[in-house]
């Protein structure tokens, strides 16, 4: 597979580089890091490697620096800040504005039974909305199913630090094959955890025990920092859990 | 060169040092973060430019400074697309080539746009290192001339003789940007000063776009915008490590 | 107004529960520091310090001026520290916060007040001219620990700072360039660093070197400044949970034991500049003389 072309902010995206669409009744998608310009210019806004989905007709701009923005869709780990009537004010992003969580917005929550958050509490939501205009809003449950998902409050665990490019490859479908991730295979077949990947950068996990719950973070935050390849993946989580 | 290095700190959401020529600047960009009410903004983001001198609390010339940078940032980027936040730059000047000993000269005496230049390239840097919108990519530089003599990257003593200085930035499309000058000099001199500051950053002479052949007799072939490119192609590289680890692994 | 982000339930249990069996996040004992880089610059005076990834940058310059009126054979020492949004996006530019105040105290009791630098050795010429020296503390990241790596940055400099050499002649002040006489280093009378302290179980527990989320979670802090003699400069403790007189004394044993530690690894990196700077060995042989003073 050739290298990807790399665009800076200001080029003019060629005809030529445009993917090939599958389907060719789907209308082009421009994703983050791309700019229409009227009538027919595609410019992009982002440094970094142009990436073309011929399935879905799309392309885009990779970028795996800055901070991170809502997205409609996205699950995320946010922090609860404080509750008003029927609203939890949660925070995604250190110094943005806060999102908005319904205090319904749990599985089988009423007026009467539902969850009691306290300021500091950790969630794991969905963002149903977020565009420019408006603060975001986030829910803990499938809003057509009523199910919760995985999402609601994380008790106890740890919570790391991830960069949202690691975020993105633990939360592909296909996390060994696509995103290159081997360590929580290899950790999971001696220790057991929970783990909840927040798109925001942020990763929680829960373990037995202190050292194990230490194991599972530091891996990944190696394997991130590191750029590290399968197999030394799988030497870190072998080096880290003797010191265990 | 210019030593480049992108993200050197953790805290910031994007972050550059930019070495060149006696000065070391690192900025940093926060945003788009939650602003002021009084600085809201209901359609753009507002920016806002602190720069930091070396030794001492800033003065006139660091507000004069950036009022430039502010001015020339809003049209970089795309404020548009983050209404009523913050994109927050601050710049720390590391080292200028002012001497840490002030014995004699008084701080006032010397001009304020040696370091222009540096400060730009440092913020755009910055800049492409946070996933901020930006319309284009800029790059800028200093032009001293002595008479008759030209010099791109002057240095402190031949700017101490230069009878004009000019500072001039190119937007990634090729135009101007930022175009300060002090001293005594005729529309000729700018004319000449304007091609060599165009041949330092974009390699080009301005109606020779397609030119390869660059005959250069300073000793840097390295046009400033291949500079830029270069350090983000190192990133991204770093960053796309693991991809070929995987399919050098899948194989 | 923004505020550092405070940590999570989650979080702030987890620290404390690791803790109780003595783990820190990253694996330090309790008493370690982390990773200590110091880098000067190309000219005296800069020292760029990186504790973890904490980094502070402290630059030394100085002017001559008239001294205070009150004071005419002291020169002048200044230091300034002013917390940037470099650092962490909570801190404001113009904006004095409670930390910035708190590390401005520590700083000027510890290096100014305790004469780490003597001003007399600045003054030029009694009540008129005198040496007025900047120490500017510009503060590049923030990972917790802004006090002990300041106050590292701040000696360093000091320590590896040259002013230009004078002499009065017939009552007149002639300053030295460079290329003239060799420019000559400051008159420290002795080597102070801080150490903070961050304490956890009403004090069974102390931290040193915490990074920024140990010390939110910790129950207080104390800071000792003591030079590697012994002799302590500042014991600090600003509210938090109240701790056993016991706890503090031993406290200071353990900070006058890290202040040697890390005054050894500031030696160590002055020689190593000054062999890099002077390849005749004259200054390291004289370096060497300052240690065993």
């Amino acid at each position: 597979m050739a290298t990807k072309t790399l665009v800076f902010p200001g080029d003019i995206i060629s005809p030529e580089v445009l993917p090939i669409p599958t389907n060719p009744s789907l209308p082009l998608k421009l994703g983050p890091g791309l700019r229409h310009v009227p009538p027919s210019t595609i410019t992009s806004t982002l440094a970094g490697p142009l990436c073309i989905d011929r399935k879905k007709n799309a392309i885009w701009v990779e970028n795996n620096t800055g901070r991170y923005i809502p997205q409609p869709n996205d699950l995320i780990i946010a922090t609860v800040h404080h509750s008003s009537t029927d609203i939890y004010h949660c925070s995604i992003t250190p110094h943005t504005a806060f999102a908005q969580l319904p205090q319904l917005a749990f599985e089988g929550a009423t007026k009467k039974t539902r969850p009691q958050l306290n300021s500091g509490s950790l969630i794991y939501a969905r963002i149903l909305s977020a565009s420019k205009h408006t603060d975001p809003e986030i829910v803990c449950y499938n809003p057509s199913t009523g199910k919760s998902e995985g999402m609601g409050e994380l008790k106890g665990g740890m919570l790391f630090d991830i960069s949202m490019a690691m975020a993105r490859r633990l939360l592909m479908h296909k996390q060994k094959a696509d995103g290159g991730i081997a360590l929580l295979e290899e950790i999971g077949g001696k220790v057991a955890f929970e783990i909840a990947v927040g798109r925001n950068g942020k990763v929680w996990v829960k373990s037995g025990g202190v050292n194990e719950t230490l194991l599972v973070g530091r891996a990944l935050q190696e394997t991130d920092t590191q750029g590290l390849g399968i197999e030394e993946q799988v030497k870190v989580v072998r080096r880290l859990m003797r010191q265990v | 060169m210019a030593d480049v290095t992108l993200s050197p700190l953790h805290r910031a959401d994007g972050s550059a040092t930019f070495t060149s020529n006696g000065y070391s600047v690192v900025a940093a960009v926060n945003g788009p973060i939650e602003v002021q009410r009084r600085d809201e903004l209901p359609e753009e983001a507002a920016i806002d430019v602190a720069i930091r001198p070396a030794a001492g609390v800033g003065g006139v010339r660091e507000r004069h400074l950036e009022s430039i940078l502010q001015s020339t940032l809003r049209h970089v980027i795309l404020v548009s697309a983050h209404p009523r936040t913050l994109i927050q730059v601050t710049l720390q000047i590391i080292s200028s080539t002012e001497g840490s000993f002030n014995v004699g000269d008084l701080p006032q005496a010397t001009s304020n746009l040696p370091i222009l230049p540096a400060l730009l390239q440092a913020s755009i840097l910055a800049l492409l290192s946070t996933s901020i919108p930006l319309s284009m990519t800029l790059t800028a530089t200093l032009v001293a001339v002595d008479g008759q003599r030209l010099k791109s990257d002057p240095s402190a003593e031949e700017l101490k003789v230069a009878s004009s200085i000019h500072v001039f930035a190119f937007s990634s499309h090729g135009n101007l940007l930022v175009v300060e000058s002090e001293g005594e000099f005729g529309i000729e001199t700018w004319e000449e000063a304007y091609q060599n500051a165009r041949l330092a950053c974009r390699g080009d002479e301005e109606n020779d776009s397609e030119s390869e052949d660059v005959s250069m007799d300073s000793d840097n072939d390295t046009k400033l915008e291949d500079v830029l490119r270069i350090a983000v192609r190192q990133k991204v590289a770093r960053e796309q490590k693991w991809k070929l680890d995987l399919r050098s692994a899948t194989t | 107004m923004p505020r550092e982000a405070e940590p999570s339930i989650n979080e702030r249990a987890f620290i404390l529960e690791a803790l109780q069996e003595n783990i820190r996040l990253d694996g330090r004992p309790l008493d370690a520091f982390r990773e200590l880089h110091i880098a000067f610059g190309e000219e005296y005076g800069v020292a760029d310090v990186q504790l973890g990834k904490t980094r502070v940058l402290c630059r030394i310059s100085a002017s001559i001026a008239s001294p205070y009126p009150d004071r005419k054979f002291d020169g002048i020492f200044t230091i300034t520290t002013e917390l940037s949004p470099l650092a962490s996006p909570a801190f404001e530019v113009g904006r004095q916060s409670d930390l910035e105040t708190h590390l401005s105290r520590v700083l000027e009791t510890t290096l100014r007040r305790s004469q780490a630098l003597s001003t007399e050795s600045l003054c030029l010429i009694a009540g008129q001219k005198v040496w007025s020296l900047r120490a500017d503390i510009h503060i590049l990241s923030h990972f917790g620990n802004l006090i002990d790596t300041s106050c590292i940055a701040a000696l360093a400099a000091l320590r590896h700072c040259r002013i230009p050499d004078t002499s009065i002649k017939g009552g007149v002040l002639i300053v030295y360039t460079p290329l003239e006489r060799d420019p000559v280093p400051l008159a420290l009378l002795h080597h102070p660093l801080c150490i903070t302290l961050n304490y956890f179980e009403s004090g069974e527990k102390m931290l040193v070197d915490a990074t920024l989320q140990e010390q939110q979670c910790s129950e207080g802090e104390i800071v000792v400044s003591a030079n590697p003699q012994g002799e302590v400069c500042l014991v600090q403790k600003g509210g938090g949970g109240e701790v056993d007189a016991l706890v503090l004394l031993r406290g200071i044993g353990l900070a006058v034991g890290k202040v040697r530690e890390v005054g050894k690894v500031i030696d160590r990196v002055l020689e190593e500049d000054a062999k890099r700077r002077d390849k005749g060995g004259v200054v390291s042989r004289e370096l060497r003389a300052e240690n065993e003073r």
